[in-house]
């Protein structure tokens, strides 16, 4: 159990320094909120004035100091381009988002595992050169152009899915899979093939391991040794990688989303970026990079379940 | 169990090899990895297959097994004989995989070199050793676990029961090997392959393990085919003994043949380079290997008797080494290893001091602690009168010309990217002794000394054998002069005949250059012949010292005569017949904050002859 | 040097090769008038003789402009994984070498760096920039280096234990000739390594920063410029998308394969 304490409490110092790290990119900006807010055409006073109610005369770290405390208490602000709240924007766009990204990470994992594994187990064969041909021709390719391919595709010429638009889950929720569909299988196209090779090379890690060989000494069927021995082993690895590929993907979505016009998180930290809307974009990379720092512990905490050596150790 | 027992009194051979010839795939085409190679094992029979690395020692055995398949190897040629159960015969060269599967771990058992890795991490022991037992048995699960019990009983493990919900990181090495064994036992099998299984473990777990092999075989009167780099183990393990050398048989014969009349060259160099325990009775100073003289060296001549009170180099005064334990939220220090505890000794100039012990017994921490790669925690290191614990970095640098060290692995001594002869002359260019062409002339000075030809000097480390290696490390080490250079098991990765080359260079250079050395080994043999005076460490600490004869011909110590029991004896007349006894539980020397073990006190025995009193 | 003779090896040589000749050579051989100039009434042609690659939205010569693009996504691409190894290889070495606190800030920093997807920490350091070429360097570049830092800083703590470097300190090596003579060589096949890859990674976030209109800015052509370009004309002409598509494909591929078969050679543990 002090393992997992231990992680929670560095993950609040990352936590931390993710904030940090977020206000100081954010304020290189040479913009000017009070400017944007009041438009161009305002009075110099005015202009003043805004600034001084907003903060922005004071040191850096008074600044940083109403962010964080804002963003703790929960007080996220409003955002110039949406005039909204950001706090309940963020929430619905999380799901839009986390509802893709969950899908490409299952359409992902269900092709990478046995291709990778049946590359691994016939080394340098041509099911290995076939699969890791496959798998380093698919992670040379932009996920714009998967998506481009798709919608080509299954959009305009067999029209079977839409390729444009954002449904909501909770009121159709077969709209909302239809329509998150070509997304997400622009994404997860491109992790399966890293995905795959990683299972790989991982795998033969594995197959080249001592307990492998004697495994085999005790004549146990090659079979078993592969899916018990070697995949038992090999799925800490493998989650691991998945996990850290959360990163990629809420990287990805801004393309992804905006090309498909789905008003996720991506299409919305687009737009905050495009209209320079700074209270917007602090908000949304700073949920994002603590988002994918939270998947990343989950899945370290899991790892303790696969593992007797950390789990017992 | 009693038809096996009957089968040990049949004549006939179970294992026939018959000219085997494995050859292995490479981008260059294919390699041979051994030829021609025939010898035959019979029921209740062990024979040794001995040769150093390369020798296809193991090609052989993973042959036999049909296991060297999966590492891109075929048996290209010859007949591999075995007599089933059912007393058939068959080729195992021949069988289709699932044949080969249902003699595997079912008539032939096989246990590997490292036991760390051996076993699956993420599996219970009760699984591993079970589902050999299901899929050859058909066994229930229920049933398989009793029989699992039964093994662990059976190979003398502690608390059987728990064991078996453990994970192999839980178990010392030893123990992992027990394990090894245990599955490899649990179909009771006819032949069983030992390849190394003794290789990676303390001479005393070695005893306990050899001796567990030898009471199953005389229980079950399986075969047994021991595969080993160890002349002394073979000595006391065989019954008859086959030596390999480059993918080749040299020759074959019973153990006294082999030992007592080698026919072939290679047979009896490799017996001259194995140091006996016990060969150098009698004798107060070190000795070189017979036969071993370097190259370019003129008549090997033994250096002579130092003047009976010889120079105090080295005083090392009650010194320790703690590593703190770190845990906690905060890494906070919860706790210390005692690595190194209070330890006291003197090391003479031109002499040789060596630090005996296990694994985990403190001997690397304290060589490294006097160097101060490692910072000791308290005590005098005291050279020439200066205290090395005390000084600060600057005044450090220079001292450390005085000493210097060769490290174990020869592969990781030498940096891969650059050329040997900057290696070697980087001491000398840190320190600003020498430039241009005398620097040039002093590497190839040293280049000449350690034996190595000049043309070495423009070459890099990839292109050296191990030995060619160490001798690189020691003409490194050689090159500010140094009075001490502390040798940390810089013999232990060789083979013996290169083991022995080495080991006369640096007794020649004692004896030319009046150096002092600070041997450190687990190999008691080699620490016999090179030594003046010994300590055993156990635990952090030195459990004895003295005058090596003192240390070897009248061990004080308990702890000293345990070890000195557990050195297997390159001698088949000598010996022991050592009971099997139940894996021990090693104590742990991490301690709490605070924890202020006692001083070390001695009690003198001889003349220098020191034993801890407990 | 034989094992690049495999076709791996060849392949990932010759692509790389060939994208490079095409960055240097295209903007010479090339007339300037050729790629810019508009033909309204020969808009999005599909391949013929006279465009081999056919035409854009503003019926220029597809083949020309890829050609041209090749030198934008390779100039961004290797400055960026340069700056990138500039920053990352010194602090990855001090930080693996030195140990202690040292490495324990810069690593908690490198670990916060990490939670931003590289994508996202690029597209910001852009657009607070303002896009153009020089700022998407630096955005990509900013966006690496965490990456390469603790790749390099894991091989200066593996290599910083080994016995050479331990007996070097014995022989009174000081510390900057530690690093550079031991640890500095040591590091290097692994930073080629992850260099080569990250090139490939680099090319596809340049695509990525210019499609979404955050990195290269037009009069300059770029791949992902022109795939931004051909969005609103895919039903009528898919290939104005698929032509620097497939050219950001197959030099990303080149660079991968490369990468790969350098990995073979140089990665210590696979000797």
């Amino acid at each position: 159990m002090n393992y997992v304490l231990n992680r929670l409490l560095s993950m609040l110092l990352t936590l931390f320094l993710i904030s940090i790290i977020t206000f100081a990119v954010t304020n290189i900006l040479p913009g000017d909120v009070a400017l944007m807010i009041m438009g161009t055409q305002s009075n110099p006073e005015a202009l003043a004035g805004m600034r001084q109610s907003l903060g922005l005369n004071d040191p850096l770290i008074v600044q940083y100091g109403h962010w964080i405390s804002g963003m703790l208490t929960g007080h996220w602000g409003t955002s110039l381009v949406f005039k909204a709240a950001i706090g309940p924007l963020l929430l619905q766009k999380m799901t839009a988002s986390g509802l893709i990204v969950l899908m490409s990470m299952l359409i992902a994992l269900t092709g990478a595992v046995p291709l990778g594994v049946w590359a691994a187990i016939h080394r340098d064969r041509w099911q290995d050169t076939a699969s890791s041909s496959a798998a380093l021709f698919g992670v040379s390719l932009p996920d714009f152009f998967w998506g481009i391919v798709l919608i080509l595709l299954f959009a305009r010429t067999l029209g079977w899915l839409p390729s444009s638009g954002f449904v909501d889950p909770g009121t159709d929720l077969g709209g909302a899979i239809a329509h998150a569909f070509l997304p997400s299988l622009a994404l997860g196209l491109g992790l399966m093939a890293h995905l795959t090779r990683m299972t790989r090379s991982t795998m033969v890690g594995i197959m080249e391991q001592e307990f492998i060989r004697v495994a085999r000494a005790k004549g146990l069927r090659e079979r078993a040794i592969i899916w018990r021995y070697g995949l038992a082993n090999a799925i800490g690895p493998v989650m691991t990688i998945a996990g850290l590929q959360i990163g990629y993907l809420f990287g990805s979505i801004i393309v992804i989303e905006s090309l498909f016009n789905y008003t996720g998180m991506g299409w919305l930290t687009y737009q905050a970026l495009l209209n320079r809307d700074i209270p917007l974009i602090q908000a949304t990379i700073f949920v994002i990079a603590a988002v994918v720092m939270l998947t990343n512990l989950v899945v370290d905490l899991l790892y303790v379940l696969v593992d007797p050596r950390i789990r017992l150790g | 169990m009693t038809d096996l027992a009957v089968n040990g009194n049949d004549g006939a051979p179970i294992l026939a090899v018959d000219g085997l010839r494995v050859e292995f795939r490479t981008d260059a085409g294919p390699v041979v990895g051994v030829e021609e190679v025939s010898f035959a094992i019979r029921p209740g029979e062990t024979v040794c297959v001995v040769g150093e690395s390369g020798s296809g020692k193991s090609v052989t055995s993973l042959s036999i097994m049909r296991l060297v398949e999966f590492g891109g190897g075929r048996i290209a040629a010859g007949r591999i004989g075995f007599r089933r159960r059912d007393g058939r015969d068959i080729d195992l060269a021949d069988l289709t995989p699932a044949e080969m599967r249902a003699v595997r771990g079912s008539e032939i058992g096989m246990i590997f070199q490292e036991p760390m890795t051996a076993l699956n991490p993420v599996f219970t022991i009760e699984r591993q050793l079970t589902d050999g037992l299901i899929a050859h048995k058909g066994l229930s699960a229920e049933a398989a676990r009793r029989k699992a019990l039964e093994l662990l009983q059976e190979v003398r493990i502690p608390e059987p029961e728990r064991r078996l919900k453990q994970y192999p990181h839980e178990l010392s090495g030893g123990m992992r090997q027990r394990v090894v064994i245990a599955m490899a036992m649990a179909c009771e099998p006819r032949l069983l392959i030992a390849d190394e299984p003794t290789t990676a473990l303390d001479v005393t777990i070695q005893a306990e393990i050899l001796a567990l092999i030898n009471r199953l075989k005389r229980e079950t009167g399986m075969a047994v085919l021991f595969i080993t780099h160890d002349m002394a183990v073979v000595a006391q393990m065989a019954d008859r003994v086959v030596v390999m050398y480059r993918g080749n048989v040299v020759e074959t014969g019973s153990v006294t043949e082999i030992f007592e009349a080698p026919q072939q060259e290679y047979t009896k160099t490799l017996l001259a380079a194995v140091p006996k325990l016990g060969e150098m009775r009698g004798r107060p100073a070190p000795e070189r290997m017979r036969g071993f003289a370097a190259p370019g060296s003129k008549t090997p001549q033994q250096p002579e008797a130092r003047p009976a009170r010889p120079r105090e180099l080295i005083e090392v005064r009650h010194l320790s080494t703690r590593f703190p334990v770190r845990s906690g939220l905060f890494r906070q220090t919860t706790a210390h290893i005692h690595a190194v505890e209070d330890v006291s000794f003197t090391i003479f100039a031109g002499q040789t001091l060596s630090l005996v012990g296990e694994s985990g017994s403190g001997k690397s921490t304290c060589g490294r602690s006097i160097m101060r790669l490692t910072e000791p925690s308290r005590g005098e290191v005291l050279l020439e009168g200066s205290d090395i614990a005390r000084l600060d970095s600057y005044a450090l640098r220079r001292v450390r010309r005085d000493m210097q060290m060769v490290f174990q692995d020869p592969f990781a001594s030498l940096n891969p990217y650059r050329r040997l002869a900057a290696q070697v002359a980087e001491p000398i260019l840190n320190f600003g002794l020498a430039r241009g062409a005398e620097l040039e002339d002093r590497v190839a000075g040293l280049f000449d000394r350690v034996g190595l030809p000049r043309s070495f000097l423009r070459r890099f480390p990839h292109e050296l054998s191990g030995g060619q290696r160490q001798r690189v490390a020691i003409a490194r080490a050689l090159a500010l002069n140094p009075k001490l250079i502390i040798a940390d098991e810089a013999v232990s990765a060789l083979d013996v005949s290169v083991q022995a080359q080495v080991l006369n260079l640096m007794m020649e250079l004692q004896a030319d250059l009046g150096l002092s050395f600070l041997f450190i080994s687990h190999d008691m043999a080699v620490v016999e012949r090179v030594s003046h005076h010994v300590a055993v460490m156990y635990l952090g600490r030195i459990v004895e010292i003295g005058p090596r004869m003192a240390v070897f011909e009248d061990p004080r110590h308990p702890y000293t005569r345990t070890l000195l029991d557990a050195v297997p004896v390159a001698d088949p007349r000598v010996r022991r017949s050592r009971e099997d006894r139940r894996a021990r539980t090693l104590p742990s020397p991490i301690f709490p904050l605070g924890h202020e073990p006692a001083p070390s006190v001695y009690e003198e025995v001889g003349p220098g002859h020191l034993v801890i009193v407990e | 040097m034989r094992r690049f003779r495999t076709s791996k090896g060849m392949i990932g040589l010759i692509l790389v090769g060939l994208a490079i000749l095409i960055a240097i050579f295209a903007p010479m051989l090339i007339p300037a008038g050729l790629s810019t100039k508009m033909h309204m009434a020969e808009r999005l042609h599909p391949p013929s003789l006279k465009h081999i690659l056919g035409t854009d939205e503003l019926g220029r010569d597809l083949f020309y402009r890829v050609m041209l693009g090749a030198r934008t996504s390779l100039e961004i691409a290797v400055s960026a994984v340069g700056m990138s190894i500039l920053i990352g290889l010194p602090l990855g070495m001090i930080a693996g070498y030195f140990g202690g606190w040292l490495d324990n800030v810069l690593m908690r920093i490198v670990d916060a760096l990490l939670a931003f997807p590289a994508l996202l920490l690029a597209l910001t350091i852009s657009a607070v920039l303002g896009p153009n070429l020089r700022n998407t360097i630096i955005a990509i570049g900013v966006a690496f280096t965490p990456y390469l830092a603790r790749i390099i800083r894991g091989e200066a703590l593996r290599v910083a234990q080994l016995p050479f470097v331990e007996a070097a300190r014995a022989a009174g090596t000081n510390n900057l000739n530690m690093l550079i003579r031991h640890i500095l060589p040591n590091v290097m096949p692994a930073t080629i390594v992850q260099g080569t890859i990250s090139l490939a990674f680099a090319i596809l976030a340049e695509a990525g920063l210019s499609f979404l209109g955050l990195g290269t800015q037009p009069p300059q052509s770029s791949w992902g410029l022109m795939i931004q370009a051909s969005r609103n004309y895919l039903d009528i002409s898919a290939w104005t998308a698929l032509v620097p598509g497939t050219a950001v494909a197959l030099t990303v591929l080149g660079f991968n394969m490369f990468g790969d078969v350098l990995r073979d050679i140089l990665d210590p543990r696979a000797k």
